[in-house]
């Protein structure tokens, strides 16, 4: 992977480096990293570039505007005069794969007057430092790259790992983005999971990550739908990634670059690795990038199945509604919150009036329309933080937290009201409804028998009534 | 030296050990781990010493580091500074700004200003 290696380096040990060259050649040194901004200083005491930068590195906005213009019109190496009139020799560092920096040279304080003997002195003496130091400089970038790659290698193979050990979809969301982030130094990381048409962005990491999350693109949009036309990763530019919901606020430099991965299983589209890094992976690093993309997708796949069908394991597929199995676990779950903050828990137990003898006349297929559209009237009348169970054929269990016995009563009533009102096809619906609130001395059951006991005095009253349990 | 720089060294394991397992209940023990290489790496060109770092499931030990201080390292203080900054720097992109800071915060009020 490209890196910009004059970031990891030590300038303090590179400064002694330097300085050492520097006196074995007699002439200056100096360094500017690869986006022009100074990284060593002066090695030799010239007084008029120190008297100009007030010591040793190059501050002077002059000196500064010269060198990056400089800069961005070198081609390899050039011979100039700055703006005070010393001659220096300008050479480019790094490879045609990587572009390290720019190395300075000049020759020591006597510099006047500048013939053409010393001309070729400072050619001869700026090619000898270009040459050492950047060797110097490719061997610590091989050391650097074998390091990065190791990183690299170790975190493909925990997520190779990921695929038989770890199933729980948030936990592998997690890992790939916060992975990308160390390895990388990802600005942001995302990853989106096909649902239906669109991605919805899943785990979104980086400074302004969260701002992304729950995002959906569809699979029409032109940036993805290019995505998912190739095998390999897509470059994006900063306005095209802006043109995606969600993206606009983000601040993503024009400089960043930007790859988006289709994650692809046998089965078919998973999502999309999105990855946003300061400067370019190089080819190596995308290829490795490329590797651990096809590890995720497989994770993601195996991961989403697995919660696809702990969700089906639990749910009613006629209502929705959470089924008697999760029930169970539900309220384990929710008396143990209600005994550790101390707040009132009610349940509801609903049962439909006569229901048998509305599948029997009408069929269980009308029956069915109806036990859907109850489901829709109660969940109206709930909260979302309310959990909704269908207990039995026309039975519903409804978790009521934080709701004490009177809140809970009216809840019951403003249920038994709507279904009242509601024109169902055929013939009037109606409920019993049973209320408990949690005793001290409760325990599941028989929190879940008082509501029941309540239903039926219900029932035995009249039906289309509340009954509250004592 | 050998004293002084022995008491560096345990305070700043204390603290590393603090950070390592806070890190470990939001972000989980291998991503903690691999954070705790890189950081590694990045700084072991500047200071070697830092290699003697140790981490692995149980969390994070400044043992070896110890056990080798007769060797005179130069900087340790200056290293381990390095090697927080650098690592609260990522945690921040993991976790957002405010719960990296939430745990920079604990630190210095566990560690009356260490750090």
């Amino acid at each position: 992977m490209a890196n910009n290696l004059l970031l990891t380096l030590s300038v303090r040990y590179w400064q002694e480096f330097q300085d050492t060259l520097s006196k074995v050649m007699d002439a200056n040194i100096y360094i500017f990293d690869a986006q022009g901004n100074p990284f060593s200083q002066f090695s030799l005491p010239i007084e008029l570039c120190q008297a100009i930068n007030k010591g040793k590195a190059v501050i002077n906005s002059t000196c500064l505007d010269f060198y990056r213009t400089t800069f961005n019109q070198l081609k390899d190496k050039e011979l100039l005069t700055c703006p005070r009139g010393i001659k220096l020799c300008v050479y480019r560092l790094g490879n045609y794969m990587q572009h390290l920096g720019y190395m300075i040279v000049t020759l020591g304080p006597e510099t006047t007057p500048f013939d053409r003997e010393k001309e070729m002195i400072l050619n001869a003496k700026a090619y000898n430092a270009y040459r050492t130091v950047n060797e110097v400089l490719s061997a610590l970038l091989e050391k650097n790259l074998l390091g990065l790659q190791r990183l690299e290698l170790n975190s493909i193979y925990e997520i190779s790992r990921l695929m038989t050990s770890i199933t729980e979809l948030d936990k592998v969301l997690d890992l790939i983005t916060n992975s990308l982030v160390i390895i990388y130094q990802a600005d942001l990381c995302f990853v989106g999971l096909r649902i239906g048409d669109k991605i919805r962005i899943a785990q979104a990491k980086g400074e302004s990550g969260h701002l992304l999350g729950g995002k959906e693109w569809a699979l029409l949009h032109p940036v993805i739908e290019r995505v998912f036309s190739q095998i390999e990763p897509s470059m994006l530019t900063a306005d095209e990634l802006r043109t995606l919901t969600g993206v606009s606020p983000l601040e993503v430099s024009s400089h960043s670059e930007i790859i988006l991965y289709p994650l692809w299983t046998a089965l078919g589209i998973v999502g999309l690795l999105g990855i946003v890094v300061p400067m370019s992976l190089g080819e190596n690093g995308k290829r490795n990038l490329q590797i651990y993309a096809n590890f995720a997708a497989v994770a993601l796949a195996n991961a989403t199945l697995v919660s696809r069908l702990e969700e089906e394991a639990k749910t009613d597929f006629l209502t929705g509604f959470l089924n008697k199995r999760a029930l169970g676990f539900t309220l384990v779950e929710e008396l143990q919150r209600a005994a550790t903050y101390g707040y009132p828990v009610s349940i509801m137990f609903i049962d439909l009036d006569d229901f048998k003898y509305y599948n029997d006349t009408f069929g269980h297929l009308a029956g069915d329309v109806v036990l859907q559209k109850v489901a829709e009237i109660i969940k109206s009348c709930i909260r979302v933080t309310d959990i909704a169970c269908r207990y039995g054929g026309e039975e519903f269990v409804i978790i009521l937290p934080g709701t004490d016995n009177d809140n809970a009563l009216k809840v019951a009533k403003r249920i038994l009201n709507s279904l009242e009102n509601h024109p169902f096809p055929h013939r009037q619906i109606t409920a019993s409804i049973g209320v408990a609130t949690l005793r001290e001395d409760d325990t599941i059951d028989s929190l879940l028998r008082r509501s029941d006991e309540a239903c039926y005095m219900a029932k035995k009253l009249g039906k289309n009534r509340v009954y509250n349990a004592t | 030296m050998g004293e002084v720089t022995k008491d560096v060294i345990v305070r700043y394991e204390t603290l590393l050990k603090e950070m390592w397992s806070e890190s470990a209940k939001y972000l989980g023990i291998l991503s903690t781990n691999l954070l705790v290489e890189r950081v590694i790496w990045e700084l072991s060109q500047e200071y070697p010493a830092i290699q003697l770092l140790k981490y692995g499931p149980e969390g994070i030990s400044c043992t070896q580091i110890l056990t080798s201080v007769e060797k005179g390292f130069n900087d340790l203080e200056e290293m381990f500074m390095k090697f927080i900054t650098r690592y609260v720097s990522i945690l921040a992109k993991l976790l957002g700004h405010e719960r990296a800071e939430e745990i920079r915060k604990k630190i210095i009020t566990e560690f009356g200003g260490a750090f």
